[in-house]
């Protein structure tokens, strides 16, 4: 089942086009990562998604509800975690937690198991100070725990990770993996090392449209190998095969580097094994998100 | 009914954490005190300032204060207080528009018209409490030095005062709900407000004139009736109401 589907949705700041016919669908229990450049348009579709801005066209369905703008119902599905949260640093963690179940209609007893439950997933649990004090990566957390509480079916993360250091990162994306058990995530990020970490699908966006979406496996399929990498035991075995192949480059030390046809992949083994050469390794290069990314995006 | 209040609740929570409650009790107390205090000191430092008047030409006689003196001093002084909360909460709305933290509220499904109802029962209730703490302590102060008796409509006077306040954060709220930031909300309020004091000059608008509860010696002294307040009090009354009406509308459209 589709948990968020986008028909062809458009906005427009003045004459600045940054949303024009945007297509997506979202499968229920996976973890969705909605690549794009700064600026690209990652906020403003997040925030379309979420009833806050008024769009110029297309539909929004959450959960199969037709999202409106200003009165939002569909919200009550939705947990949101903006790029830069912001709380009442005047409040302590648990009593935003408090404030924010309350605001939402949650039980006063689940509110206060679910309340502590998701301070000790994101590792606050033990915090007592007011939120004032609080580091960018708890601010982090704990936009993560008011975005989980209750129960969402789909979580909406606007760069989750982009303003953190390694250790941060590592710690938000390891909460992300941990409750996918219990929601879909949607999250916009352009560190493509971490969609290749814990996404399920991706999708990019370029010029307010949708340029490629699929699993990571799909997306990766979508363009052939980037060639071969050989690397001989000897350095002169390696002067052998560049000379025998003049489309063979020379790499680090032995390698050789080899963008082509498989058919010639497997003309310079035969020439290997004709010849007797002795190889150390041979690697294919796997296209990365990078090179597909910069590729849609040029 | 339960996110209302839990919204409430925060509001209150922040005005007591973040100091502004404290401060506004205190000065208010302050400027209470201030009124009875200046008329009983003015003997004193005309006798103080006596010579050197009489140096310039000027003979000073003997001064009569009486709560009369004090109250006109409370009114002088209204304004002031009024200036000093509009300038410590005109950025309740543009605060939270500006930190993303309403956005998070929103998101979690809490109405519009909720924030901006309790936004305003929260500006209201202040205002209502301090400008009655500011009456009481004058009130006191005045009973204790002398008699209130002398002034007319004390009371009605007073109310006057506070309609016109809260004819003021209704303009607060309105334009919150159409500004993204505090400077702008100060300035239309403060500009709405003087347009009006303006146009309660020209005789055919004044009796409308919310301004025109400013205008309270005239009733102390009973140089007016309370019957020539009774228009500008409903026009002031039914304004609030509608600019909150209003600005349950912008907020409902306003895109955050």
């Amino acid at each position: 089942m589709e948990i968020l589907a986008i028909q062809n949705l458009k906005k427009s700041f003045g004459s600045k086009k940054v949303l024009c016919g945007l297509d997506l669908s979202v499968p229920e229990h996976s973890i969705f990562g909605f690549i794009g450049r700064n600026g690209a348009g990652k906020t403003t579709a997040m925030k379309a998604i979420l009833g806050l801005l008024k769009t110029d066209g297309g539909q929004i369905y959450v959960c199969g509800e037709k999202v409106r703008f200003g009165q939002t119902r569909t919200n009550r599905h939705i947990g949101y975690l903006p790029d830069v949260p912001e709380f009442y640093s005047y409040m302590t963690a648990l009593e935003y937690l408090h404030f924010c179940g309350e605001i939402s209609g949650m039980d006063k007893a689940d509110l206060a198991v679910r309340s502590n439950e998701l301070l000790e997933l994101v590792g606050l649990g033990q915090e007592r100070h007011r939120i004032r004090g609080f580091s960018r990566g708890m601010k982090q957390r704990l936009g993560i725990a008011q975005a989980l509480l209750n129960r969402p079916k789909l979580l909406i993360c606007d760069e989750p990770t982009s303003a953190l250091d390694p250790v941060g990162r590592k710690e938000i994306l390891d909460i992300l993996l941990a409750a996918k058990e219990q929601t879909t995530i949607f999250f916009s990020t352009h560190i493509l090392s971490d969609v290749e970490r814990i996404c399920t699908e991706a999708a990019f966006l370029d010029n307010g449209r949708i340029a490629m979406q699929g699993t990571i496996a799909e997306l990766r399929g979508m363009r052939p190998s980037d060639g071969f990498i050989i690397e001989t035991e000897q350095e002169e075995d390696a002067g052998i095969l560049i000379k025998a192949f003049c489309d063979l480059k020379a790499g680090e030390q032995h390698t050789l580097a080899f963008h082509g046809s498989e058919e010639r992949f497997f003309g310079i083994m035969q020439y290997v094994a004709e010849n007797r050469i002795p190889i150390q390794r041979i690697e294919r290069i796997e296209p990365t998100l990078e090179s597909l990314f910069l590729e849609v995006t040029k | 009914m339960k996110p209302f209040f839990a919204f409430m609740k925060k509001e209150y929570l922040e005005a007591v954490r973040t100091g502004r409650f404290l401060i506004l009790v205190l000065l208010f107390v302050l400027f209470g005190v201030m009124n009875p205090a200046i008329a009983k000191l003015t003997p004193w430092m005309m006798e103080i300032f006596s010579d050197s008047l009489g140096e310039s030409g000027l003979i000073v006689t003997t001064v009569q204060v009486d709560a009369m003196t004090s109250w006109t001093q409370f009114f002088k002084n209204s304004p002031i207080v009024l200036i000093v909360f509009v300038l410590i909460f005109s950025d309740s709305f543009t605060r939270e528009y500006k930190s993303g933290t309403l956005l998070l509220a929103l998101t979690k499904g809490l109405s519009r018209y909720k924030v901006v109802l309790a936004k305003s029962m929260l500006l209201l209730s202040l205002w209502t409490l301090d400008y009655a703490l500011y009456f009481a302590v004058t009130y006191g102060y005045n009973a204790y030095f002398w008699d209130n008796g002398i002034a007319n409509h004390i009371f009605l006077a007073a109310a006057m005062w506070w309609l016109f306040g809260v004819w003021v954060i209704s303009l607060i709220v309105l334009f919150s709900s159409l500004l993204q930031n505090n400077t702008g909300v100060t300035l239309c309020t403060g500009g709405i407000s003087l347009l009006t004091y303006l146009l309660s000059f020209l005789p055919k608008a004044k009796v409308y004139s919310p301004a025109l509860l400013m205008n309270a010696n005239s009733l102390l002294s009973g140089a007016e009736e309370a019957e020539a307040y009774m228009k500008a009090i409903a026009a002031a009354a039914v304004l609030a109401v509608i600019f909150i009406a209003v600005s349950v509308l912008n907020m409902n459209k306003r895109q955050v």
